[in-house]
């Protein structure tokens, strides 16, 4: 009795301290799982690339010979750059759909756009190397596409397949039902209201989604992109299955140098340098995101 | 400054008809409110004044000049929605100057304009504020503000001061009026609270299940309504279903000079034009309730109904006694249209046998 009591007071006298502890309880779960998972492995593994035999094979030093290497070798440039170009191309698309097919759901109501919805979100539910193979069956080379343009006596098509667009294609296949549901929480805070009174004001379709709609799902567009440019970058299934031999992807590339060069110096250079891009941009995130949460706090 | 016309405008929603063959001209300066229930179709004819809905019969004609197919941002109307709906990234001067903005007009006359506005509205300096820092009457001034500043022809507002309390939402329904008056501004008004209505409108429209049921002027809305539904829902009122006969009506122990066809019918009796008498009757006496200035007498009638009427001061009465009640002044209904009012027959004074 006594002692419920003088807790209580004691916890009510220092809100701020018991706050305080239970905050730490909080975080020291998620930080100890980030520090041994995550931060651990990477160290060890920077420090693998820097902390190199010297060329008579003996005595480790540090040297940064691998990732001289990395930088000027032409084939694994081409092989970041088209990391690179492949994530920025694919996200670019993707939003270009998304946010159109979003924007029509959150206003739209009635079976259409409940078909509609269905169909964006089916692809969520079928794994990625399930989707590689659809994409082989239907626009691969005697794929469905291919045969119905030559029944009809048409040219064949140039099949994406085994080219850059390959993975270009299914990476926006697959992150589609997952953008759209992000863009969708965000629009969910744009009052259809809202919307009227701007076209009440005078606001056509553009200037409503640029100066009403955009401001308001700013954030949940960049939780978005930064979802699909992580995955991206580390993305295996669809560049081994449906992109080019060469130049590839970093997860290929990856996999191929430790695998089958058998070279897990270099491969865990391609590893750092890649999370080093991811990081990059995971800084940009978070700096963005906090702006934001300033000018929302203001 | 405009006229509106509503011709046999309707809308439904896949089935359900929520808005049936609405005929109404709002003159020039007008303030006219919708009043009726929930769900009769008032919003969606504002909806479709403004823009938000297209209509599924009829015509809208602003100044005689068809608008029924143009987008809300091509109409010269504009609406005030009842939560106040504004952009929450923008400042309070950033709200009302953005249709200004919009319309390519220079930053120094924007600011000016929506200073201008921000003094009509009587909130002189608020422009930095952001709207999250507003008291919902701010708001919705905010938003009167925005909506004025574009001086659109007509004024659309949707049960505007609903979510305020009643002692703000009369102070602005008197500047709303104020200001109608003084910008002369042509106005539709939805609201369903009949003091609101009363106390605004030039002309009240009185809707009920997607159809207007009355639109006049308030007072006649009170001593004439056209409808048994206008009847109940403007103030109170007796409702009593009977049977015409022999130029009679009769229900229960009531019978009133009726010079009309056979056939069922209602009678309206205001609580007011009901006189009563104690003492003896087939009536039988509920419950007075004591007002001060009046009381209210409660009476149950033999078949079944049961009756107000306004006493100039409480009865020295049990509940129980027996009582006779004599319509002063009534109204005879047949299909929802007047069939017999009595103050019009001069000499044909209702009798009243109650046996
Ligand atoms: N978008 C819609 N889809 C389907 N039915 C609708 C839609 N909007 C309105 N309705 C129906 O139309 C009828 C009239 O609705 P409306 O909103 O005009 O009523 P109201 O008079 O404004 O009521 P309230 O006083 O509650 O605002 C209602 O039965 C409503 O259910
Ligand atoms: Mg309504």
């Amino acid at each position: 009795m006594t002692d419920t009591a003088t807790s209580g007071g004691a916890a009510t006298g220092r809100p701020d301290a018991s706050g305080r502890v239970t905050g730490l309880i909080l975080v020291a779960l998620p930080v100890a799982m980030v520090m041994t998972m995550i931060v651990w492995p990477i160290g060890l593994a920077i420090l693998d690339t820097l902390w190199l035999p010297g060329p008579d094979g003996t005595g480790a030093r540090f040297s940064v010979a691998s990732y001289r290497f990395f930088f000027s070798d032409g084939y694994s440039l081409g092989n970041l750059w088209i990391t690179i170009w492949t994530t920025a191309v694919s996200t670019a698309i993707l939003m270009a759909i998304a946010i159109p097919l979003s924007i029509y759901l959150r206003f739209r109501t009635g079976r259409a756009a409940a078909v509609v919805q269905a169909l964006a979100i089916f692809p969520l539910f079928v794994p990625s190397i399930i989707l590689a193979y659809a994409f082989v069956r239907v626009l691969g080379p005697n794929g469905m596409v291919d045969i119905i343009l030559a029944n009809i006596g048409l040219p064949r098509i140039r099949s994406p397949y085994l080219t850059v667009w390959g993975p270009v294609i299914g990476f926006v296949w697959d992150n589609l039902p997952l953008t759209v549901v992000i863009l969708l929480a965000g629009l969910s805070g744009v009052s259809t209201q809202a919307v009227e009174a701007a076209r009440d004001v005078g606001a056509g379709r553009i200037a409503t989604f640029r100066h009403i709609i955009l401001p308001r799902i700013g954030p949940s567009i960049l939780v978005a992109a930064s979802f699909v440019v992580l995955g991206l970058f580390s993305a295996f299934t669809f560049p081994y299955l449906l992109g080019p031999a060469a130049p590839e992807m970093m997860g290929p590339f990856m996999q191929r140098t430790f695998g089958d060069v058998l070279d897990p110096v270099q491969a865990r250079t391609q590893a750092v340098v890649t999370f080093l891009f991811c990081a990059a941009f995971g800084w940009f995130y978070v700096r963005s995101i906090a702006a934001n949460r300033r000018r929302m706090a203001r | 400054m405009a006229t509106l016309t509503l011709q046999s405008l309707g809308k439904s929603f896949g089935t359900t008809a929520a808005v049936t063959g609405v005929d109404l001209v709002v003159g020039d300066g007008e303030l006219v409110c919708l009043l009726g229930p929930s769900g009769s179709g008032k919003s969606t004819v504002l909806r479709m004044v403004g823009g938000f809905e297209g209509p599924t019969a009829g015509r809208v004609l602003i100044d005689g000049q068809d608008v029924t197919h143009l987008p809300p941002e091509r109409r010269p109307t504009s609406m005030m929605f009842q939560s106040h709906a504004l952009w929450s990234h923008m400042t309070v001067a950033g709200n009302i100057g953005f249709g200004l903005r919009l319309r390519g007009l220079s930053r120094a006359d924007v600011a000016q304009r929506v200073d201008a506005a921000l003094d009509t509205v009587g909130l002189p300096g608020y422009g930095p504020r952001r709207t999250d820092q507003l008291s919902g009457g701010q708001a919705q001034r905010v938003a009167l503000a925005r909506s004025l500043v574009l001086e659109p022809k007509i004024l659309l507002l949707d049960e505007p001061f609903a979510s305020l309390d009643q002692h703000l939402r009369e102070r602005l329904r008197e500047e709303v009026r104020d200001l109608q008056k003084r910008l002369r501004i042509t106005m539709v008004f939805v609201t369903h609270g009949q003091d609101e209505a009363l106390a605004l409108a030039d002309r009240i429209v009185v809707m009920d299940r997607g159809r207007v049921q009355q639109a006049d002027r308030p007072d006649r809305l009170y001593r004439a309504p056209a409808t048994p539904f206008v009847a109940g829902f403007i103030g109170q009122m007796n409702l009593i279903a009977g049977e015409v006969a022999g130029g009679r009506f009769v229900q229960g122990a009531m019978v009133l000079a009726a010079p009309v066809a056979d056939g069922p019918a209602l009678l309206a009796v205001r609580p007011e034009a009901l006189a009563v008498s104690f003492g003896t009757g087939a009536g039988r006496l509920h419950r007075v309730t004591d007002f001060g200035s009046h009381a209210v007498a409660e009476i149950d009638l033999p078949e079944g109904t049961r009756v107000k009427a306004h006493l100039p001061e409480a009865p020295d009465a049990a509940p129980g006694m027996p009582v006779t009640v004599t319509p002063r002044r009534h109204t005879l209904y047949r299909d929802d249209r007047v069939l017999w009012v009595s103050d019009t027959a001069p000499g044909a004074a209702p009798v009243a046998v109650d046996a």
